[in-house]
């Protein structure tokens, strides 16, 4: 499975959050910095 | 996830917003993030669609996936990664904060006005 190289362009992607909001990693773009955490579970 | 909570204000100082997502659903992401008054933006990704995308290494034994991290700054280019080997595999906030504080400085640099 391709890793995300550094210094491109990182993958866009849409979710809807917890609160039914449909966030976009682009939403951010030239706002923001991101991070994004892979949260592993909470149990 | 607690630590980030408390570290979140750092972040915020620092125009960076904080997404979280996992593998439950939106009414477990609500109960969490209600009950541990999370301020982060949560994103409940049960079919791995991002995770997938972002080749979080997934490891099919009972230690479920590992914690991984992206820095994107603004201009939507990912700046720093960390793909955890195993649970506690997790860099610091000063160790975050300090990237972003590089990439508000490069910022800086390159936005200021140039004197004619």
């Amino acid at each position: 499975m391709a890793k995300v190289k550094l210094n491109t362009p990182a993958p866009d992607f849409t979710l809807t959050d917890y609160t039914g909001r449909e966030v976009s990693l682009s939403d951010y773009k030239g706002k923001k910095h991101v991070l994004l955490v892979f949260n592993r579970g909470f149990m | 996830m607690a630590q980030l909570r408390q570290d979140y204000e750092q972040f915020a100082e620092r125009d960076t917003e904080v997404l979280v997502m996992g593998p439950e659903d939106a009414k477990k992401f609500q109960s969490y993030f209600t009950d541990n008054n999370l301020p982060f933006t949560g994103l409940p990704d049960p079919k791995h669609r991002v995770l997938k995308l972002y080749g979080q290494e997934v490891k099919i034994f009972k230690l479920g996936r590992m914690p991984a991290q992206v820095l994107v700054d603004k201009a939507g280019m990912a700046r720093f990664m960390h793909y955890g080997h195993n649970m506690s595999d997790i860099p610091s906030t000063a160790e975050m904060t300090a990237l972003v504080d590089e990439l508000q400085a490069e910022l800086q640099v390159s936005t200021s006005p140039t004197t004619a």
